[in-house]
């Protein structure tokens, strides 16, 4: 379904369009750019463990279903297998629309203006074209309980995403209060909800119980948390590398660091680490933050989020697809 | 269920004039009839529950062509249709008034579209709640309301509103402003409604965010009322509504496909939300598919008409009316009705049209073809044509003021003047 998604006329019509910011500074370039060809985006990670899910559920075993298991395909409801393809399309929709540039900030070193309103333009369309696509693909499924959840993740995502951007241009969250409690509610919004509901929504679909559900969700929660405590850690457990290093002050590490010396030593550091044009220097702040115990706790909290994941996986009957999940969870979750 | 839309629409000489005018608008035969005779200026035509209609002057340019002119400035083609059985006219005009008789469904849409924006931070509230002031004109919730009603009188059941149907008139609003706010981001439009639009205040990126938002809710609560044809035929406008963007960022060269590529976008942008809206109620009440027709093609025609009169509003009226800047068509490099019709005599919009108005000097010189051309005529009348149109697709359904009201709502569509 998403094949014929992306072959439809409108989205050739954005791709011709698109090749004309080549050259240009919008995001959508690097977007469409890396979902063609950076094979380690392009895994659709969050299509697979739905499927995997679903296979490792099993079929229903629900008497009153009326689900049959001829119209199992490798273990897999045709449903099932929509509602991986769907929970892809909201994925990249929303990649596609957090690229969008606020014009107001625009300034010449971002080229021509016209470049940056027509790039918004594709992006705003490619992105609602493509959650258009998720919508009716959503209906044709016929279980309104799995709109609701499916739905319910989109705006989940919205809020996550919401909580990304500052406030106003002066970026206050440098000096902002943040615990890693509200750091993982938001991270829960933004990289993990759409999964965890659609991994439940895949047990809904093929009529497993509430329990089976609850664990799916599970799962794939605290897999996303792993996922993205991981992502947050590179920066600061990889040996050093001859690049520059910036991070975001929203990154776990930092977030635990600063939770860890407090709000006026976080304070100090950052003055300390600012060079002379009062720019920051990263790679001193980053062995600043290593010293103290926001890496560890970090890395304390992703095995905690892997053990988790395993914990809930291994409630089901033990499976090839099972296998491969707790294979995915231990990955995710090692240093 | 798709209607066809037909090619050829050029107003030619008056033997095929009868099939262009069906053709275009996929009438039937008895409404063909009826606008043919017109067209020949036979007078009176028989119409059952209307009085007779006086006949349209036809004359022919010197290209040999049929245009109709009309020499009143109103829009409307005859008297307001009466009820058959009655001749107060006062105390009708009162009860038929569309928005009285909805006031009652409708009090406090707004308060509960913003319940089901559900969300915690207190930013993204007020971006969402932005539009649901109560200063919108709930013209789609107004005949969501009204067709329920008139579908549950038909069906046997008192006019009173199910619950589900209720949701899907906060629905159809909340869809359609999530695409606004959208559309204001496509445009870089800086006003809307007579507010500063939410790009303008807040940016582009958590516009689009709220637009995001507000389909999610609308979203579901549309699964929340349990129907999954209802659902089905919902989403559809989610993906109608991006379509007909998308057909507005191609022009085509062939004049033939341009106006049906019109109608089209205009059926996708504006129509499907009210024709499947209207749709969605009668499911909700009854399982008769020629109900379910007869509530879309109603829909339909009346959403069709009025994106037409709001293309020409976008030439005749003047920008603190509309609460928005007018000939914003034009400046957005698109060809509507008017520009369209007045290409007939003007072939210099040709080219214009080509190049998206994008030379300096081409709106303003556009704009002035078009008021001295008949375009806007032209629109006006076909914009009738599809009133009277709907007007024959509700009169199938039981009488009952809400269905007067919606009869009447059409000839509001044409005469609004913003």
């Amino acid at each position: 379904m998403s094949l014929r998604c992306l072959l439809s006329d409108e989205l050739s019509d954005v791709a011709m369009h698109v090749r004309k910011l080549v050259g240009t500074k919008h995001p959508l370039l690097n977007t469409a750019r890396g979902f063609i060809y950076d094979s380690r985006n392009n895994l659709q990670m969050r299509g697979l463990v739905v499927l995997l899910m679903s296979k490792a559920a099993g079929p229903s075993q629900h008497t009153a279903s009326d689900l049959l298991t001829q119209d199992m395909v490798s273990g897999i409801y045709p449903s099932q297998r929509n509602l991986a393809e769907i929970t892809e399309l909201i994925h990249t929709a929303f990649l596609v629309h957090r690229g969008i540039v606020n014009l107001k900030e625009w300034t010449n070193s971002d080229g021509p203006l016209k470049d940056m309103q027509f790039g918004n333009k594709m992006s705003v369309l490619s992105g609602d074209f493509l959650l258009a696509n998720a919508c009716t693909g959503l209906a044709q499924l016929n279980n309104t309980k799995v709109v609701e959840l499916i739905s319910s993740a989109i705006g989940d995502l919205v809020q996550g995403t919401y909580h990304e951007m500052p406030n106003s241009l002066e970026d206050n969250s440098l000096t902002d209060e943040i615990n890693m409690v509200t750091w993982e509610e938001q991270t829960f919004l933004s990289h993990g909800a759409l999964l965890a509901k659609s991994c439940q929504a895949a047990m809904e679909l093929a009529k497993h119980d509430k329990d089976a559900q609850g664990l799916a969700y599970k799962y794939a929660k605290h897999l996303s948390l792993g996922h993205k405590l991981n992502s947050d850690l590179q920066l600061f457990v990889k040996s050093s590398s001859a690049d520059p290093v910036t991070f975001s002050f929203n990154s776990a590490p930092v977030v635990f660091h600063r939770q860890i010396v407090g709000q006026e030593r976080w304070c100090h550091q950052l003055q300390q680490a600012k060079t002379i044009g009062r720019q920051i220097d990263y790679t001193k702040l980053r062995s600043t933050i290593k010293l103290e115990k926001g890496v560890t706790s970090t890395i304390d909290l992703c095995h905690y989020h892997g053990n988790k994941a395993l914990e809930s996986i291994q409630c089901f009957p033990s499976s090839e697809a099972r296998s491969a999940l707790e294979n995915i969870a231990r990955a995710v979750t090692k240093f | 269920m798709a209607i066809p839309w037909r090619l050829c629409w050029r107003w030619t000489t008056g033997a095929t004039s009868t099939r262009v005018l069906e053709t275009i608008c996929g009438f039937n035969g008895r409404s063909a009839t009826f606008a043919a005779s017109s067209l020949r200026g036979t007078g009176a035509v028989a119409c059952s529950g209307y009085e007779g209609m006086s006949s349209r002057p036809v004359h022919t340019t010197s290209k040999g062509n049929y245009i109709l002119t009309s020499r009143h400035k109103s829009r409307l083609l005859y008297p307001t249709p009466k009820p058959c059985c009655c001749k107060r006219i006062h105390s009708d005009a009162k009860l038929k008034d569309p928005f009285t008789l909805a006031q009652k469904d409708l009090n406090h849409l707004y308060d509960d579209i913003k319940k089901e924006l559900f969300v915690s931070k207190s930013e993204l509230k007020s971006l969402c709640d932005y539009y649901f002031d109560g200063k919108g004109k709930a013209f789609r919730p107004m005949i969501v309301v009204l067709m329920a009603r008139a579908c549950n009188i038909h069906s046997n059941r008192d006019g009173d509103l199910l619950p589900g149907q209720r949701s899907i008139a906060m629905i159809s609003e909340m869809i359609h402003t999530a695409s606004l706010v959208h559309d204001d981001v496509i445009d870089g439009s800086d006003k809307r409604r007579g507010k500063t639009t939410i790009n303008e205040v807040w940016g582009e990126r958590k516009a689009i965010l709220a637009g995001d938002f507000i389909l999610s809710a609308a979203s579901m609560a549309l699964a929340r009322i349990g129907n999954n044809t209802v659902v089905s035929v919902l989403s559809q406008v989610i993906e109608d509504l991006v379509r007909g963007e998308f057909m507005q960022l191609g022009s085509k060269e062939n004049e033939n496909e341009r106006f049906k590529h019109y109608l089209e976008k205009n059926f996708k942008k504006t129509a499907s939300l009210i024709a499947n809206s209207c749709k969605a109620v009668s499911i909700l009440v009854n399982s008769d598919p020629e109900v379910h027709e007869i509530a879309f093609q109603y829909g339909r025609n009346v959403g069709i008409a009025f994106q037409l009169v709001d293309d020409v509003l976008d030439f005749t009226a003047c920008a603190s009316q509309l609460g928005k800047p007018s000939a914003t068509d034009l400046k957005l490099g698109l060809a509507t009705g008017p520009v369209l019709f007045a290409c007939q005599q003007f072939p210099e919009l040709h080219a214009m049209i080509m190049r998206r108005f994008s030379t300096s000097g081409d709106v303003d010189r556009a704009w002035q073809y078009v008021l001295e051309s008949d375009g806007v005529d032209q629109t006006n009348y076909l914009a009738q044509r599809y009133c009277q149109e709907a007007i024959r697709q509700i009169s199938l359904l039981r009488p009952s003021p809400e269905r007067d009201a919606l009869i009447r709502l059409t000839e509001m569509v044409l005469t609004r003047d913003k």
